[in-house]
């Protein structure tokens, strides 16, 4: 299993290599499950399952983290942070995210989940001294534990309607006792959406998410905006197809009108943002009205496949393309020491590298074929259409109208760094690359072209989603 | 040279150029001879490759797609790396080719501020890429995507080498650089056509048995698979995305912005073959796939375009700036394109495509000389130019003889575009109301008159008249080599494509005669 995950001493120097290794390790028994897959492996009393499905998202939160580690290598040695405890709180984060991915049972999910936000608590506000940091973390640990406590009241309420843990034994009790239009699911799922929604920071639960990323560590920030949110979504995905499929109808309609109100008011409000990592929160936000919107119309139509399919198809490739949206931003704002974009002008000049960097990947985000980004839209409006539904094409066109307003900020930057005068001609200041972070750079870029160039690849995601929902 | 079919020949006219691009990147900034001869030859390698598929496509069956290819390329939903060309991409093909190796020719010695040839040539040899690959797809998202590829460069081209005036924008609170202004007003104006052309083609795909390729939507579509409010639908949404690219009035506004910012050789591409995808993209997929829907679009496209002629030469009149100028005169020329293409008859889209390939050719020139005069006389102002032909005798001829081009002076190669677009727009295809065409072709005819005015005007303002006295101080340079090696054959194109018309239509003619009777019947 995957669960064998070295958790690092406390061993100041080493523990930076230690946990690179480690998470790098971890890729290995995943990479042979893979290669020797046969069928769905059921344990603990089918509430943990080890599928292609899963298999593909371990490999992205393990991944994820990884490039998490190379970005924090720097940061965390050149200030006085604790080392040890940064490291292990980010890898029970990851554990959290692999349970997730993994579990069919209300408590599994729901300790996964848990166990996957709870550190990023902690973490978010690291830089102790710092007051939007600490503001920051208080939201999002307050927001969080309702949160949590949303979802938990939600799973009690399957539990008395049905008496049942797995998910299995859920649908099966729902389906004989046809309890799909109860109310009390209803309910339930409405719970959960909103417990689930404050982690994926949707509309209207996204208000902590600018303030937190703002003050988190870059890195961190990177993470959450990343991984946490594809745990979070992950969650969503299994629980609202395998727990409440029988209320698709009502749940879509509520998820749809979420998924339009997020993309729209994310967007909306991005284009006022001046700093950068405000910016990449509320075009994150947007981008979760994306990968939800098939979600919403695939509970409609009740044809999840294609949802699942375009969902994680847009998830995997999103997360890596802001993985190194935040790289340069983390690069832009560390050369400048300024967090106004603004007053970036021209400083593609001093490293062009890192200027064509920037350039890919918010371009990407904006969906500019032949970029990894544009595949992700094109899932999603494909899986929008499907069916001819009124909510699909509504939400399609929505999303397009979208995709224009994006292009106008992340657009910005590209036109700041690249366009714009520099601001002091003369200083002569050396641009900072470090190593790991090139490999951060190098490793984001190549799926970010192989997505958008060879986007075939992704083809077997489609089959993947069919085995997940087949059985 | 067989090597050359089975899509290996058009497979290297369109991505040698890319992977020229991303060598150019690795070559240092020092060695700026190696960057530009490095592009040059590219670019020729390019043109010759496309040039020695001539003599490999079969002209007697130029109605059928040839030299192609199909690879599976996105399994999982059904898109193909298909391509191919008939009669009517292979003259665009040629001029996309070879209109990019004047253009790197031109920018050898004429680079725009800041200099930086390689990042200016890696981007014209990008956009080249895409504007290749969307005359050979045959896959709507194959089409996709490379009619996107050629946004990012032109952006950039626009945007770092454009025009630095500082000017008032209506709706915008402080002033703003032409430049900055016109380039994200491109970007956001296309994407959001496109945007919407996407969603149109996923609706065709659903529609059309999950396919993405054109030969076999056509097929579909010509058997009537693609009715009602639906197909109508899906035919808007097309021609919002191809008809911001022409661009037709009233979605046209981004063009004179773009043009007037764009460095010389950006206007050269975007006013030769930019503005074609557009018109392109209505002749391969819009009117094939969706022959009813045209038909019953077609009066108000030909209304559009119309107003686009007339509106295009008033605008004109109403310009000081030599460069807006030229730009609302594509708004008229692309405007007879859309004409003969709304006519749905063959004289009017055979018009069409030599339209296409005339105004790549003529303005194309056009822009070159203005650029090059902006760039001696620091100036696009025509209130203060004059005598341009006693001071830049050179310049001075080939601008009048283009003007002349461009207003369509019989044996030269604007004329056939314009008098075939409006003789099909006389006689436009049975069922079609012949008031609102011939009413159109009236204000067509207006238009050439208009058209004819604001040249000669333009002309009089410009090349004819005493040079102004400040002028006098100046040291002025009248066109060098490199500028003549980028024009000359552009001139000799236009006295060839006047004379002999039939080397456009020798190729378009049986392409555009089987379309159609494939889409309408007899």
């Amino acid at each position: 299993m995957i669960l064998d995950l070295i958790l690092p001493r406390k061993s100041k120097y080493y523990v930076a290599a230690f946990a690179l290794f480690g998470t790098l390790a971890s890729l290995a028994p995943l990479v042979i499950q893979w290669a020797t897959y046969s069928d769905p492996i059921y344990t603990f009393g089918n509430s943990f399952v080890v599928d292609k499905f899963s298999i593909i998202l371990k490999g992205l939160f393990i991944l994820i983290t990884y490039l998490t580690f190379l970005l924090s290598i720097n940061f965390i040695e050149s200030d006085k942070f604790y080392q040890g405890e940064y490291y292990y709180l980010l890898l029970s984060s990851l554990l959290g995210a692999l349970v997730v991915s993994s579990s069919r049972d209300l408590l599994t999910i729901f300790i996964g989940i848990e166990l996957a936000s709870t550190p990023m608590f902690l973490l978010s506000g690291w830089k102790k001294g710092d007051r939007k940091s600490n503001e920051g973390a208080i939201k999002f640990f307050l927001l969080g534990v309702l949160s949590a406590s949303l979802i938990l009241y939600g799973f009690s309420l399957i539990y008395g309607l049905t008496g049942q843990l797995v998910f299995a034994d859920i649908s099966a009790y729902l389906l004989a006792n046809s309890l799909g239009s109860s109310p009390v699911l209803l309910l339930s799922s409405i719970l959960v959406i909103s417990g689930i929604g404050f982690k994926i920071s949707v509309v209207p639960f996204h208000s902590w998410a600018p303030d937190t990323y703002e003050g988190a560590p870059l890195p961190i920030t990177a993470y959450l905006s990343v991984s946490s949110k594809a745990t979070g979504f992950v969650a969503l995905i299994v629980l609202l197809t395998k727990v409440f499929e029988s209320s698709g109808q009502s749940w879509g309609v509520i998820l749809a009108i979420v998924a339009g109100a997020t993309m729209t008011l994310g967007n909306l409000v991005a284009l006022q943002q001046t700093n950068p990592v405000r910016l990449l929160a509320y075009s994150s936000i947007s981008q979760a009205g994306f990968i939800i919107a098939p979600l919403a119309v695939s509970g409609i139509t009740g044809n999840y496949q294609d949802g699942i399919f375009a969902s994680v198809t847009y998830l995997i490739i999103y997360a890596f393309m802001n993985m190194g949206a935040f790289l340069s931003v983390h690069l832009f704002t560390n050369f400048t020491n300024s967090d106004n974009f603004y007053e970036w002008g021209g400083i593609a000049k001093h490293s062009p590298l890192t200027g064509v960097l920037t350039t890919i990947f918010f371009f990407s985000l904006a969906g500019i074929p032949p970029l990894g980004g544009w595949f992700a839209k094109f899932v999603v409006f494909r899986s929008l259409l499907s069916t001819g539904e009124i909510v699909g094409i509504s939400l399609a066109i929505i999303g397009a109208i979208n995709a224009v307003i994006a292009l106008v900020y992340y657009a910005r930057i590209s036109k700041v760094i690249w366009m714009d005068e520099l601001k002091n001609p003369e200083e002569e200041k050396t641009f900072e690359f470090q190593n790991p972070l090139k490999v951060v750079g190098v490793f984001t870029v190549l799926i970010t072209f192989v997505a958008g160039i060879f986007p075939g690849i992704f083809s077997y995601l489609g089959e993947v989603s069919s085995i997940f929902f087949g059985n | 040279m067989d090597l050359l079919s089975n899509g290996t020949g058009l497979t290297a006219v369109v991505f040698l150029p890319l992977i020229s691009a991303l060598i150019l990147t690795a070559i240092p900034k020092s060695q700026e001879f190696l960057i530009k001869g490095f592009a040059l030859v590219s670019s020729i390698v390019t043109f010759f490759i496309s040039a020695l598929l001539l003599p490999q496509f079969d002209f007697s069956n130029a109605d059928k797609l040839q030299l192609g290819n199909k690879i599976s390329w996105i399994k999982s939903i059904n898109s193909n790396y298909e391509i191919g060309i008939d009669g009517i991409s292979l003259p665009l093909l040629i001029l996309s080719t070879f209109i990019t190796v004047l253009a790197i020719i031109y920018s050898i010695e004429h680079l725009p501020e800041p200099k930086s040839p390689k990042g200016f040539l890696a981007l014209i040899l990008v956009l080249e890429t895409g504007m290749n690959g969307t005359f050979v797809a045959l896959d709507l998202i194959l089409f996709f995507v490379f009619f996107e590829i050629v946004l990012l460069p032109m952006y950039f081209m626009i945007g770092i080498w454009g025009d630095k005036t500082v000017r008032t924008v209506a709706g915008l609170k402080n002033q703003i650089e032409t430049r900055l202004y016109a380039s994200i007003k491109f970007f956001v104006f296309t994407l959001f056509g496109s945007a919407f052309m996407l969603l149109g083609f996923l609706g065709l795909y659903y529609r059309g048995g999950r396919t993405f390729s054109i030969p076999e939507l056509i097929e579909l579509g010509t058997n009537g698979a693609f009715t009602g409010t639906f197909a109508m639908l899906v035919f808007a949404v097309l021609f919002l995305g191809f008809a911001v690219k022409v661009p037709m009035w009233p979605l046209h506004t981004w063009l004179p912005d773009a043009h007037t910012a764009a460095p010389t050789v950006g206007s050269v591409l975007l006013a030769a073959i930019l503005l074609k995808l557009g018109s392109y993209g209505f002749v391969r997929i819009a009117i094939p796939i969706l022959p009813e829907q045209a038909k019953a679009w077609a009066p108000a496209i030909a209304i559009l375009s119309a107003i686009g002629i007339i509106y295009g030469s008033l605008a004109c009149l109403a310009q000081t700036d030599l460069k807006r100028l030229i730009a609302f005169s594509s708004v008229g020329h692309m405007g007879f394109v859309m004409l003969g293409i709304a006519s749905l008859t063959p004289i009017g889209i055979n018009a069409a495509m030599i339209g296409m390939v005339a105004h790549g050719v003529i303005t194309g020139l056009l822009f070159f000389l203005s650029g090059s005069m902006a760039h001696t006389y620091h100036t696009r102002d025509m209130g203060r130019l004059g005598g341009n032909m006693k001071l830049l005798p050179k310049t001075g001829a080939l601008l009048g003889f283009t003007a002349m081009a461009s207003l369509g002076l019989p044996g030269l190669a604007g004329f056939w575009g314009e008098f075939m677009a409006l003789l099909g727009a006389f006689n436009p295809l049975d069922g079609l109301n012949l008031t609102v065409f011939r009413g159109s072709m009236v204000a067509g005819a207006i238009g050439t008159v208009l058209t004819a005015g604001y040249l000669l005007w333009m002309l009089q303002r410009v090349n004819l008249g005493e040079p102004s006295e400040e002028w006098n101080e100046m040291e002025l340079h009248d066109a060098d080599g490199y500028e003549l090696a980028a024009w000359i054959p552009l001139v000799i194109l236009t006295i060839l494509i006047g004379v002999f018309p039939k080397l456009i239509f020798g190729a378009t003619n049986d392409a555009v005669v089987s379309l159609l009777s494939k889409a309408f019947g007899g």
